[in-house]
């Protein structure tokens, strides 16, 4: 494998993608996240789709633990107010779905930005603290109108293509003259979607802002003495973040069709979302993509292979399940700090000394 | 009157295992530096197995002592088998591994003793009251409060007079210090997990008893003590054992005054209403009652 080209012109540092390896590997990723739905089961489809929500929640994430270094556990808060607009809009109001998402995204920055005055005062453990604070107020406001919320029966999720029109599942859509399902229909939509999110963040990584946030997670004091507005930074990552969460929170809530609060708000919905990101690796744009991946294949591989054992059996689908990717997560975050991307850069950098060890 | 200082005594009541778990939030966070999200299972653990002891027979006060050491002993295995292989790692790794843990010891209560609620023996009459000027008090209540009370004072002698609470102390202030003095770094976290757990299975015991019941559900007490734990400071067992107390007294204060003005909003208001204390109160003073203030240097 080559090793990185030197830079020699401006032009240069600038591109998106530095080597033609990495050209030829986002390519191929592109090419498989497009074709794969034509040739899959809906059960892969289901998976397909559920890794894209996670990825964007998980760039969400990511932009404030990865990029600015502040830990929410609080993320779930904000799909849960993303996933119960695009509820309440499309259900009770007919809003198709593209008009949904700005306003989920739009709604749950605002909850996000006022966290902001707490996480310019607070640090670490306490700020954590506030953000779970966080969940059980939004999940105590869900359940004080039921008449709008659905209250503890739960919520229906339609996904509209226009005002009191078709829905997405009844709905048509032919291309080339085959016509598309509704679960395919809905996985082109959340694969645009993701890739917006994507190079959105790998964009905002390289811009000043981007610079400003890495320098606020590193050493803050020393970012404030440097000249970085500490304060802004944090603002504009909770902004972002709750954004990109409304969005995932809506398109969490399309793709189960039902939400009830209690599963929607939730601890644990936080921490799968921790464990994406720490799995594929801290501060890194691909990190949140493989750390989906993975975490929905490990999900899955519990459920097949592990369903077997005596004592297992006898737990509900969801028990075996989370049990299992407890205890596949906990071992990998001990075997592996760095997550994916470390495991990554240690083949990198085998076959780059190639022959030699080091 | 009489309903006030009715809610003020349950309050207290509730208050005392507030403190018990904070506590014990406190005296893991000191040592290791890990907020240990399992801690409401440890609570849960202490409760089920309480009544299963019972039940084989044991005299109740043998059996408290054994739930006591058992849940210890659990926490010291998972501060040993997880937790020390991750010092120096990031904060969040520690949060999502003992979120992790508590889900899994979650499956496990719930495949050794099911879901169905069960009721805590108690050597006295479950159901009896005593009268204090004009109010009435449960018996378990006041048990609650005693044996609490007991316990701090035994934690107070413990910490500031015995041998290994100079130890935890000078552990808490540096490691690496305390490790060069040559106090046993290492005992010092295990000893302190097993005192968390044994807090935290006390805690279960009467938290249990007869006005709650024991059920699966009953780690979210865990959840229910952050704002304690918070508002006192991460670092000070006094500031957890005030805040506790003071948790408890408002909560119930709370349910028996300010739910019904609300309506439908009014609804476990008490429960979340705690929350939106810590974070108005957070603001004004970041690091808690008692906590330490970190000096900043570039």
């Amino acid at each position: 494998m080559p090793t990185k080209p030197l830079s020699v012109r401006y032009e240069d540092d600038l591109r998106l993608l530095s080597s033609r390896w990495r050209q030829a590997g986002v390519i191929l990723l592109v090419l498989v996240a497009l074709v794969f739905p034509l040739r899959a089961s809906s059960l892969w489809l289901t998976l397909g789709s559920e890794i894209l929500v996670l990825t964007v929640g998980a760039v969400g994430l990511m932009i404030l633990t990865g990029f600015t270094g502040q830990i929410s556990i609080g993320h779930a808060a904000f799909i849960g107010i993303g996933g119960y607009t695009a509820a309440i809009l499309g259900g009770t109001y007919g809003v198709p779905f593209w008009l949904i998402l700005p306003v989920a995204g739009v709604l749950s920055a605002a909850v996000g930005l006022a966290i902001g005055p707490f996480a310019l005062r607070l640090k670490g453990l306490y700020l954590a603290i506030v953000t779970l604070g966080l969940i059980f107020l939004v999940a105590h406001v869900l359940r004080s109108f039921p008449e709008v919320t659905g209250g503890l029966a739960g919520i229906s999720v339609p996904m509209l293509w226009w005002f009191d029109g078709p829905t997405v599942s009844t709905s048509q859509v032919e291309v080339l003259g085959t016509p598309l399902s509704s679960m395919i229909q809905k996985y082109y939509i959340f694969l645009i979607l993701t890739v917006i999110a994507v190079l959105f963040a790998t964009n905002l990584r390289r811009s000043h802002t981007g610079r400003s946030m890495a320098a606020v997670r590193d050493r803050d004091v020393a970012a404030a003495v440097l000249g970085v507005d500490v304060a802004r930074t944090k603002y504009i990552a909770f902004g972002v973040s709750s954004f990109l969460a409304g969005v995932a929170g809506a398109m969490f809530g399309w793709e189960a069709q039902f939400l009830t609060i209690d599963a929607t708000v939730n601890l644990l919905i936080s921490v799968e979302y921790i464990a994406i990101i720490v799995i594929g690796g801290l501060g890194t744009v691909v990190g949140a993509v493989f750390g989906a991946v993975v975490f929905v294949a490990f999900g899955q591989f519990a459920d097949a292979f592990l369903g077997e054992l005596p004592i297992i059996s006898e737990l509900s689908g969801a028990q075996r399940k989370a049990a299992f990717q407890a205890i596949l997560v906990t071992s990998f975050l001990m075997a592996e700090p760095l997550g994916l991307f470390g495991i990554w850069l240690r083949v990198k950098s085998y076959f780059m000394a190639w022959p030699f060890r080091y | 009157m009489q309903t006030f200082l009715q809610l003020t005594f349950s309050g207290l009541a509730l208050g005392s295992i507030y403190a018990l778990v904070a506590l014990g939030f406190v005296v893991i966070y000191r040592a290791s530096q890990v907020l240990n999200f399992a801690h409401g299972e440890f609570v849960m653990l202490g409760a089920f197995l309480m009544i299963s002891l019972v039940q084989v027979g044991m005299w109740w006060i043998v059996a408290l002592g054994v739930t006591m050491a058992v849940t210890g002993g659990v926490g010291m295995g998972v501060e040993r088998a997880v937790l020390r292989p991750l010092i120096g790692r990031p904060v969040f790794v520690t949060i999502i591994v003992t979120i992790f843990v508590s889900a899994l010891m979650r499956v496990a209560i719930f495949v050794i003793w099911g879901v169905s609620e069960r009721g805590m023996p108690t050597p006295w009459d479950s159901t009896a009251v005593v009268e204090v000027m004009g109010a009435r008090v449960l018996y378990n209540s006041v048990a609650t409060i005693g044996a609490t009370g007991l316990v701090l004072f035994s934690f107070y002698q413990l910490f500031q007079r015995s041998r290994v609470g100079v130890h935890m102390r000078a552990t808490a202030s540096d490691q690496e210090v305390a490790l060069g003095l040559g106090i046993p770094v290492g005992r010092v976290f295990a000893f302190s997990w097993f005192l968390a757990g044994a807090l935290a299975a006390l805690a279960g015991v009467f938290l249990g008893t007869f006005p709650r019941n024991v059920d699966i559900n009953m780690w979210l007490i865990a959840l229910a003590a952050f704002p304690a734990v918070l508002i006192g400071g991460l670092e000070s067992p006094l500031g957890a054992v005030i805040g506790g107390l003071a948790l408890g007294v408002v909560q119930l204060l709370t349910q028996g005054y300010v739910n019904p003005l609300l309506g439908a909003f009014g609804n476990n208001f008490h429960q979340v209403f705690p929350y939106a204390i810590m974070i108005a109160f957070l603001v004004v003073k970041p690091y808690g009652l008692f906590g330490s203030r970190e000096v900043e240097r570039v």
